[in-house]
Protein backbone atom coordinates (compact mmCIF):
# COMPACT_ATOMS: atom_id res chain seq x y z
CA UNK A 1 0.00 0.00 0.00
CA UNK A 2 3.03 2.55 0.66
CA UNK A 3 4.44 1.76 -2.46
CA UNK A 4 1.57 2.67 -4.89
CA UNK A 5 1.80 6.20 -2.54
CA UNK A 6 5.48 6.94 -3.37
CA UNK A 7 4.79 5.70 -7.10
CA UNK A 8 2.10 8.30 -7.43
CA UNK A 9 4.08 10.93 -5.34
CA UNK A 10 7.01 9.95 -7.72
CA UNK A 11 4.77 10.77 -11.17
CA UNK A 12 3.60 13.92 -10.30
CA UNK A 13 6.89 15.25 -9.02
CA UNK A 14 8.80 14.44 -11.98
CA UNK A 15 6.07 15.78 -13.95
CA UNK A 16 6.02 18.85 -12.71
CA UNK A 17 9.98 18.88 -12.26
CA UNK A 18 10.07 17.84 -16.34
CA UNK A 19 7.91 20.86 -17.45
CA UNK A 20 10.35 23.37 -15.74
CA UNK A 21 14.02 22.71 -17.04
CA UNK A 22 14.74 24.65 -19.34
CA UNK A 23 17.24 22.58 -20.94
CA UNK A 24 15.42 20.01 -23.09
CA UNK A 25 17.83 17.31 -22.42
CA UNK A 26 17.18 17.11 -18.27
CA UNK A 27 13.57 17.94 -19.63
CA UNK A 28 13.48 14.52 -21.33
CA UNK A 29 15.54 12.18 -18.73
CA UNK A 30 13.20 13.48 -16.19
CA UNK A 31 10.02 12.05 -18.48
CA UNK A 32 11.69 8.92 -18.76
CA UNK A 33 11.84 8.19 -15.26
CA UNK A 34 7.91 9.34 -15.15
CA UNK A 35 7.27 6.64 -17.75
CA UNK A 36 9.10 4.05 -15.72
CA UNK A 37 7.25 5.02 -12.14
CA UNK A 38 3.72 5.31 -14.20
CA UNK A 39 4.88 1.27 -15.55
CA UNK A 40 5.42 0.55 -12.06
CA UNK A 41 2.23 1.66 -10.93
CA UNK A 42 0.43 -0.42 -13.66
CA UNK A 43 2.29 -3.45 -12.39
CA UNK A 44 0.74 -2.92 -8.67
CA UNK A 45 -2.58 -2.08 -10.10
CA UNK A 46 -2.97 -6.17 -11.63
CA UNK A 47 -2.34 -4.84 -15.34
CA UNK A 48 0.94 -7.42 -16.00
CA UNK A 49 0.35 -6.80 -19.89
CA UNK A 50 -0.09 -3.36 -19.84
CA UNK A 51 3.18 -2.86 -17.74
CA UNK A 52 4.98 -4.56 -20.11
CA UNK A 53 4.47 -2.31 -22.93
CA UNK A 54 4.53 0.83 -20.94
CA UNK A 55 7.98 0.29 -19.60
CA UNK A 56 9.49 -0.17 -22.78
CA UNK A 57 7.66 2.51 -24.69
CA UNK A 58 7.92 4.82 -21.83
CA UNK A 59 11.20 4.14 -20.39
CA UNK A 60 12.88 3.92 -23.89
CA UNK A 61 11.58 4.50 -26.62
CA UNK A 62 9.41 7.83 -26.52
CA UNK A 63 12.82 9.72 -24.89
CA UNK A 64 14.97 8.31 -27.66
CA UNK A 65 12.13 10.05 -30.06
CA UNK A 66 12.66 13.27 -28.16
CA UNK A 67 15.93 12.89 -27.90
CA UNK A 68 16.32 12.75 -31.96
CA UNK A 69 13.79 15.67 -31.75
CA UNK A 70 16.41 17.73 -29.62
CA UNK A 71 19.68 16.82 -31.35
CA UNK A 72 18.22 18.10 -34.43
CA UNK A 73 16.72 21.05 -33.35
CA UNK A 74 18.06 23.40 -30.56
CA UNK A 75 18.57 22.15 -27.37
CA UNK A 76 18.27 25.17 -24.88
CA UNK A 77 14.92 26.57 -24.65
CA UNK A 78 15.05 30.62 -26.09
CA UNK B 1 -10.66 -0.31 2.89
CA UNK B 2 -6.73 0.27 1.76
CA UNK B 3 -7.56 -0.49 -1.79
CA UNK B 4 -10.14 1.70 -1.86
CA UNK B 5 -7.83 4.07 -0.48
CA UNK B 6 -5.45 3.24 -3.76
CA UNK B 7 -8.03 3.62 -6.19
CA UNK B 8 -9.46 6.92 -5.17
CA UNK B 9 -6.04 8.26 -4.82
CA UNK B 10 -4.95 6.79 -8.50
CA UNK B 11 -8.10 8.69 -9.90
CA UNK B 12 -6.77 11.98 -8.26
CA UNK B 13 -3.37 11.38 -10.01
CA UNK B 14 -4.99 10.84 -12.90
CA UNK B 15 -6.78 14.30 -12.91
CA UNK B 16 -3.69 16.11 -11.81
CA UNK B 17 -1.65 14.66 -14.83
CA UNK B 18 -4.37 15.69 -17.49
CA UNK B 19 -4.37 18.99 -16.13
CA UNK B 20 -0.69 19.27 -15.97
CA UNK B 21 -0.81 18.62 -19.54
CA UNK B 22 -3.40 20.80 -20.26
CA UNK B 23 -1.70 23.70 -18.51
CA UNK B 24 1.71 22.41 -20.48
CA UNK B 25 -0.79 22.98 -24.17
CA UNK B 26 -2.06 25.98 -22.86
CA UNK B 27 0.53 28.23 -20.92
CA UNK B 28 4.13 26.70 -22.21
CA UNK B 29 5.89 28.83 -24.86
CA UNK B 30 8.22 25.74 -26.35
CA UNK B 31 7.01 23.13 -28.81
CA UNK B 32 8.34 20.53 -28.02
CA UNK B 33 6.87 21.23 -24.27
CA UNK B 34 3.48 21.22 -25.78
CA UNK B 35 4.31 18.05 -27.02
CA UNK B 36 4.81 16.25 -23.95
CA UNK B 37 2.13 17.83 -22.57
CA UNK B 38 -0.55 16.12 -25.24
CA UNK B 39 1.59 12.79 -24.04
CA UNK B 40 0.80 13.43 -20.22
CA UNK B 41 -2.96 13.83 -21.24
CA UNK B 42 -2.71 10.57 -22.80
CA UNK B 43 -0.81 9.07 -19.65
CA UNK B 44 -3.53 10.15 -17.58
CA UNK B 45 -6.50 8.82 -19.81
CA UNK B 46 -4.98 5.29 -19.53
CA UNK B 47 -4.33 5.45 -15.65
CA UNK B 48 -8.08 6.56 -15.33
CA UNK B 49 -9.13 3.19 -18.21
CA UNK B 50 -6.46 0.64 -15.56
CA UNK B 51 -8.15 2.45 -12.50
CA UNK B 52 -11.34 1.59 -13.37
CA UNK B 53 -10.80 -2.26 -14.18
CA UNK B 54 -9.07 -2.48 -10.60
CA UNK B 55 -10.97 -4.07 -8.08
CA UNK B 56 -9.37 -3.52 -4.44
CA UNK B 57 -8.93 -7.22 -2.71
CA UNK B 58 -8.91 -8.53 -6.60
CA UNK B 59 -6.43 -11.51 -8.14
CA UNK B 60 -4.97 -11.16 -11.50
CA UNK B 61 -6.84 -12.13 -14.70
CA UNK B 62 -4.73 -14.69 -15.62
CA UNK B 63 -5.85 -18.62 -15.36
CA UNK B 64 -3.24 -20.60 -13.58
CA UNK B 65 -2.67 -24.31 -14.58
CA UNK B 66 -4.01 -25.22 -10.93
CA UNK B 67 -7.31 -23.27 -11.94
CA UNK B 68 -7.61 -24.93 -15.61
CA UNK B 69 -7.48 -28.51 -14.29
CA UNK B 70 -9.80 -28.37 -11.71
CA UNK B 71 -11.94 -25.80 -13.99
CA UNK B 72 -14.92 -28.20 -14.07
CA UNK B 73 -15.84 -27.81 -10.44
CA UNK B 74 -17.19 -24.76 -10.63
CA UNK B 75 -14.15 -22.95 -10.00
CA UNK B 76 -14.44 -21.00 -13.53
CA UNK B 77 -16.86 -19.39 -11.33
CA UNK B 78 -15.64 -18.54 -8.55
CA UNK B 79 -12.44 -16.87 -10.76
CA UNK B 80 -15.00 -14.55 -12.48
CA UNK B 81 -15.94 -13.28 -9.47
CA UNK B 82 -12.68 -13.10 -7.51
CA UNK B 83 -10.59 -11.33 -10.76
CA UNK B 84 -10.07 -7.88 -11.65
CA UNK B 85 -12.22 -6.75 -14.97
CA UNK B 86 -9.60 -7.20 -17.96
CA UNK B 87 -11.36 -5.34 -20.44
CA UNK B 88 -9.86 -2.29 -20.21
CA UNK B 89 -6.59 -3.58 -20.27
CA UNK B 90 -6.93 -4.78 -23.77
CA UNK B 91 -8.01 -0.89 -24.95
CA UNK B 92 -4.93 0.65 -22.59
CA UNK B 93 -2.70 -1.38 -24.77
CA UNK B 94 -3.57 -0.58 -28.19
CA UNK B 95 -4.20 2.67 -27.01
CA UNK B 96 -0.73 3.29 -25.39
CA UNK B 97 0.67 2.04 -29.14
CA UNK B 98 -1.55 4.52 -30.70
CA UNK B 99 -0.12 7.70 -28.80
CA UNK B 100 3.46 6.70 -29.44
CA UNK B 101 3.11 6.76 -32.86
CA UNK B 102 0.82 9.71 -32.69
CA UNK B 103 3.80 11.41 -30.91
CA UNK B 104 6.63 10.21 -33.41
CA UNK B 105 4.08 11.85 -36.48
CA UNK B 106 4.11 15.63 -33.81
CA UNK B 107 7.48 15.53 -33.20
CA UNK B 108 8.63 14.82 -37.34
CA UNK B 109 5.92 18.33 -38.05
CA UNK B 110 7.98 20.18 -35.06
CA UNK B 111 11.42 19.32 -37.00
CA UNK B 112 10.10 20.52 -40.07
CA UNK B 113 8.69 23.70 -38.85
CA UNK B 114 11.73 24.35 -37.11
CA UNK B 115 14.09 24.16 -40.50
CA UNK B 116 11.64 26.60 -41.89
CA UNK B 117 11.24 29.30 -39.40
CA UNK B 118 14.51 28.58 -37.69
CA UNK B 119 13.05 28.37 -34.05
CA UNK B 120 10.82 26.88 -31.70
CA UNK B 121 8.90 29.26 -29.91
CA UNK B 122 5.42 29.57 -31.11
CA UNK B 123 5.21 33.15 -30.40
CA UNK B 124 7.92 33.50 -33.03
CA UNK B 125 6.96 31.46 -35.41
CA UNK B 126 3.30 33.69 -35.26
CA UNK B 127 5.54 36.77 -35.47
CA UNK B 128 7.05 35.62 -38.63
CA UNK B 129 3.80 34.23 -40.08
CA UNK B 130 1.74 37.42 -39.91
CA UNK B 131 4.61 39.53 -41.35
Amino acid sequence: MIIEFVLMAVIIITTILALMQRDLMKMVVIIGIEGLGLAFLYQRLLAADVAITQAILGSALIPGLIIITVLKTRRMQE
Amino acid sequence: MSGDAVQLWSFVTAGLLVVIGLYAIIFMDNMIKKIVGAMLIGDGANLILITEGFKPGSIVPIISEKLFNEGTNGLFQSFADQASNSLPYALVLTNIVIGASTLAVLLGIAIKLYQRYNSLSVNEIFKEESQ
